[in-house]
């Protein structure tokens, strides 16, 4: 973008990368290698086995295999369910005009304050006297209801750039609101979308609290993972390989989308071009 | 109609239970259905704990074919009371408990969750099983609610043998010969002898055997109930005892015993040969055998917290686990079945093969191994109190923990006013 | 509205039909609304259905819960402002609010301010510098929980911890045990909890840097201006929105944090490292003193409204 690029911009995102890595290597040489190798740390390398012992036990000691599917099904509906809605509410508020407007959008983009803490006593409540425990509704619903606080904002944010001569032509040729969002304003804000359904999907796939408290038969990855974690044996080995499996799902989507993301989370001087 | 169940549920197990059972049984002839239907266990334990129970439900459900057992399984984190607490308020229904927290079993009975069991103990004749002692470990205000089915010792410490050689070191009868022993360790090159975990709550052990060593059972359980305030003489003179060990240099600097977990200490002593005491419960059998492949007895053992001369000798602090059965769960016959079951010799035995001890005098504790049968020989010399973190309300729990970590930077005569009156303040809120 | 010298920048440049003749359009999509309210209802329901469920009642009894005494499964009893009081006199409680504080602005300025600046220095070489930003989104992806395992491995008290060795190999033999001194807790713990918000800003940055049209950044090197000018006059007013949305979502993490403190120190030594968050996960799930952990709830959320009440302002505005 500058004519010819130095290097130096290289060497200090190079440094920062391969420490931001460290980490992550250190959990995956935890998950191949003995126990007794690592517990010293994982990173001493006097004796070196590689070992898969942890990757087969872990799948016989654990549902991670069910704990796969279920998360994947929730992130997936979560996502899909922010994805729908939160368009086109934030078309709906940025473009329409109806009573409350103003309220109601001051209400909703002002709730990201609240902590997820918050949530879980009164509606656990709530679905005790609904039947709710145990079913992915119960998970499902404050996945999504808690999603609009910021995902409203990140896709009113960039509509805020939308050509308003756009839809006001789409108007005067005689489309009525639904159209015009459904045939304009959507098509056109997709980068956006993208990028809410991104973060919702991370968010989702590592939630550990209500899925924790809410679901009991069928549960999500990071909740066996706080099983794997919970029990009086070393079993850093069989940890790290429930870290593992839980975490690469969202990093390959991310790593996917991480184009879609950048563009669409982008506000004000927006990519939209 | 509970009771018929019942009897022929231990009919059919009367020829392993013992004779007392089979004298009840003569005198209640079989009028029996055999038990059936569904038992729901509320089960928070996980790895090996869970296989264990696993394997207990199968023993019990083979001896019981009409019985189906289905865990109802929670997870959390750190405290496991959390989730348990929040399937039961969600209105869960089940038969059984496994609970190994006084206090919260006091809570479950006032919640009105636990069924009285006083009248199983009589007809499934439990007086010939189980110790007075422990009946009464597992009751609340005068009644009976658990069965405790496994326990182990909390004044034990561990070592490895090696360390203690290389130190010319024997395992520490007397306080003095204790205190003498962190020297001669020092001098073999361990600079912190004790591993003291405390990140969270296992810096408490040493302090509630000291207390019981002080005070006597009498005292701990007065001090647990706040009959005695904790600024009592009791419990300064324990501090002060705790003092002469940190000032001894036992354990390195606070920073280092704040930075570890059990988990981590106990890697200090096994694996990596940096620390040689650690007082901890009887899990950590497991994790010597089977994670760091120790030979038991061998290669590592544990001793008894020394004598501290103070007339309290003969004390020693425990926790146990007990299944307790619901007054809500739909099906109380296979639950009292069940919970008669956790004390048979069948149930022992398989608690003993994942080295685990049974009060039951059902069990046989040479099926133990050597180090657990140090243990289980030491408990039962000894006058026994539940460990006092299990039996203090959340709070105060809490804040105990904390003014011990205090008392750990500096555990000075100053200290050790400021902390008390801290822990008492607290206590005075609650009860 | 927040219009900054930004947006009128890029909005001014060629082919871009944003702004232009802002006023008088804005006054015909005023007259174009007109009868729109059955399309919006439509379209808005479903999301405050959901906001209902999930967010507005959960808040409504949570102040109501605030006023009752709970503990554990006894009946709750209602007690006023008692839970309030009692806060208030908590030093354990005051202590995080404190700690919150320096939690929350340091991982904020840590994760946004390393992510911006790494997102500037990357935009002079993208595509070679495309692999490290890679790498360094990686972390966005990774739980708290698994995050705190893997610190753990890093900041251990002895030798075996990858810090203290990397330190041994200047220094023999050195072992500062990071998350017990309470000295030093809370800041490995904030730069930790950090390493896996650098990403977001990063990408963010990035994004708004590599949208600046390249005619800017060859005028101001026409004019002879360094790489350092470009960085200082160009790229950093221009990315501010970029900076905006990740300072966002960062407190967002920040005020949430649970796990991560829970596995590396557990809010100690001696309470220095819990924040809000923290106390009102314990208070309320692992005591299960609702009604206290509830009005630790409301207390928060007065506090960080207050706390931004001019951003609030300001979006208002925004939300025209």
């Amino acid at each position: 973008m500058i004519g010819r690029a130095p290097r130096w911009p290289t060497i200090v995102l190079g440094i920062f990368g391969f420490i931001w890595i460290i980490p992550i290597i250190g959990i995956v040489m935890t998950s191949i290698r003995p126990l007794a190798e690592t517990s010293r740390g994982w990173w001493r390398i006097d004796s070196f086995t590689l070992t898969l012992s942890a990757w087969q036990r872990v799948w016989e000691a654990y549902p991670l295999a069910p704990a796969f599917v279920t998360t994947a099904i929730l992130a997936a509906l979560a996502t899909v369910g922010t994805m729908l809605l939160t368009p086109a509410a934030a078309y709906a508020f940025h473009f329409l005009k109806f009573p409350f407007r103003r309220l109601l959008l001051i209400i909703i983009i002002n709730a990201f304050v609240l902590p997820q803490q918050v949530v879980i006593i009164p509606l656990f409540q709530l679905w005790r006297e609904l039947g709710l425990i145990d079913n992915f509704l119960a998970v499902l619903i404050p996945y999504i209801g808690l999603s609009f606080a910021w995902s409203i904002f990140l896709v009113k944010n960039f509509l805020e750039d939308f050509p308003t001569e756009v839809v006001e032509a789409s108007r005067i040729d005689g489309a009525g609101p639904l159209q015009t969002f459904w045939y304009i304003v959507l098509p056109n804000s997709l980068s956006s979308v993208f990028a809410t359904g991104i973060l919702q999907f991370l968010w989702t796939w590592n939630a550990l609290l209500l899925p924790l408290l809410y679901l009991r038969t069928n549960v999500p990855l990071p909740v066996i993972l706080a099983r794997v974690n919970g029990t009086y044996e070393l079993n850093w080995d069989l940890q790290s390989v429930a870290a593992i499996v839980t975490t690469v799902v969202p990093l390959v989507v991310f790593l996917i989308f991480q184009r879609q993301f950048a563009a669409g989370a982008e506000t004000r001087t927006g990519a939209k071009d | 109609m509970n009771m018929h169940k019942l009897t022929s549920k231990v009919r059919r197990r009367a020829v392993l239970a013992g004779a007392s059972l089979a004298i009840v049984l003569a005198a209640m002839p079989v009028l029996a259905q055999d038990l059936s239907g569904e038992l729901v266990i509320l089960q928070w334990q996980g790895g090996t704990d869970a296989e264990m129970w696993q394997k207990l439900e199968a023993d019990f459900t083979a001896k019981n074919p009409g019985v189906a057992v289905r865990e109802l399984v929670v997870t959390g984190q750190g405290d496991m009371r959390g989730p348990m607490r929040t399937a039961l308020l969600g209105g869960e229904k089940v038969d059984i408990i496994i609970n190994t927290w006084p206090a919260f079993r006091a809570e479950l009975v006032d919640a009105g969750i636990l069924r009285p069991i006083d009248d199983l103990w009589a007809s499934a004749g439990l007086d010939a099983v189980l110790d007075p002692s422990w009946k009464d470990l597992g009751s609340t205000a005068g009644v009976t609610y658990g069965v405790n089915y496994t326990y182990g010792d909390r004044s034990a410490i561990w070592y490895k043998k090696a360390h203690l050689e290389k130190a010319g070191v024997e395992p520490p009868k007397t306080w003095e010969e204790f205190l003498a022993s962190l020297d001669k360790l020092k001098a073999a090159g361990f600079a912190a002898p004790i591993a003291m975990p405390a990140k969270y709550w296992a810096h408490g052990e040493w302090f509630e055997t000291l207390l019981l060593r002080t005070g006597g059972v009498e005292a701990a359980s007065k001090l647990a109930a706040h009959e005695i305030p904790w600024t009592d003489d009791i419990v300064k003179t324990t501090l002060k005892k705790y003092a002469e060990l940190l000032k001894a240099g036992c354990c390195g600097t606070p920073e280092q015993m704040f930075a570890g977990d059990w988990d981590y200490s106990a890697d200090q002593i096994f694996t990596a040969d940096a620390s040689n005491y650690l007082m901890i419960g009887m899990w950590m059998n497991s994790r010597a055998r089977n994670d760091y492949k120790l030979n038991e007895g061998v290669d590592y053992s544990i001793f008894q917290f020394p004598a501290l001369g103070l007339g309290h000798d003969d004390t020693s602090s425990v926790d146990a686990k007990e299944v307790a059965v619901t007054a809500n769960g739909a099906n109380p016959a296979a639950a009292d079945a069940f919970a008669v079951y956790m004390v048979s010799k069948d149930a022992a035995d398989i608690l003993a093969s994942y080295g685990y001890a049974s009060p039951s005098k059902n069990a046989d504790p040479s099926l133990l191994g050597p180090v657990q049968q140090v243990a289980t020989a030491a408990v039962a010399q000894s006058k026994v109190q539940f460990v006092l973190g299990d039996l203090l309300p959340g709070d105060l729990v809490d804040e105990y923990r904390v003014q011990l970590q205090k008392f750990l930077q500096d555990p000075s005569d100053a200290t050790i006013d400021a902390v008390t009156a801290a822990i008492e303040a607290k206590a005075q809120e609650l009860y | 509205m927040q219009e900054t010298v930004a947006s009128r920048t890029v909005d001014a440049r060629p082919g871009s039909p944003a702004r232009s003749g802002g006023e008088q359009s804005n006054r015909l999509a005023t007259r174009l609304r007109m009868g729109d309210w059955p399309a919006a209802w439509l379209l808005i329901t479903p999301v405050l259905i959901l906001f209902g469920i999930a967010v507005v009642f959960p808040l409504i009894d949570t102040i109501r819960l605030s006023f009752f005494d709970i503990k554990g499964l006894a009946k709750p009893k209602f007690i006023g402002v008692g839970n309030y009081v009692k806060l208030f006199t908590d030093p354990a409680f005051r202590n995080t609010l404190l700690t919150t504080l320096t939690f929350t602005i340091s991982t904020t300025i840590i994760s946004v301010g390393l992510g911006w600046m790494l997102a500037m220095v990357s935009a002079f070489a993208p595509r070679q510098t495309l692999p490290f930003r890679v790498m360094i989104f990686a972390a966005f992806g990774i739980s708290e929980a698994v995050a705190g395992y893997m610190w753990i491995g890093i900041l251990r008290p002895d030798a075996g911890g990858l810090l203290n060795a990397v330190i041994g190999l200047v220094q023999p033999g050195f072992a500062q045990p990071w998350l017990g001194d309470p000295r030093t807790a809370l800041w490995v713990l904030i730069i930790a909890a950090s390493w896996g918000g650098v990403g977001l800003p990063l990408m963010l940055c990035f994004a708004s840097v590599q949208s600046i049209p390249k005619t800017l950044f060859e005028a101001a090197y026409i004019d002879g201006a360094n790489h350092w000018q470009v960085m200082r006059n160009i790229m950093m007013p221009l990315s501010l929105p970029g900076v905006r949305v990740a300072v966002f979502i960062n407190l967002l993490g920040a005020l949430r944090a649970f796990d991560i403190i829970y596995i590396l120190t557990g809010g100690g030594p001696v309470r220095s490292t819990e924040t809000v968050g923290y106390f009102m996960y314990r208070e309320s799930m692992t005591q299960f003193k609702l009604g206290y952990g509830a009005a630790a709830t409301v207390v928060l959320l007065v506090a960080v409204l207050v706390v931004s009440i001019p951003a609030i302002i300001q979006r208002t505005a925004g939300a025209r």
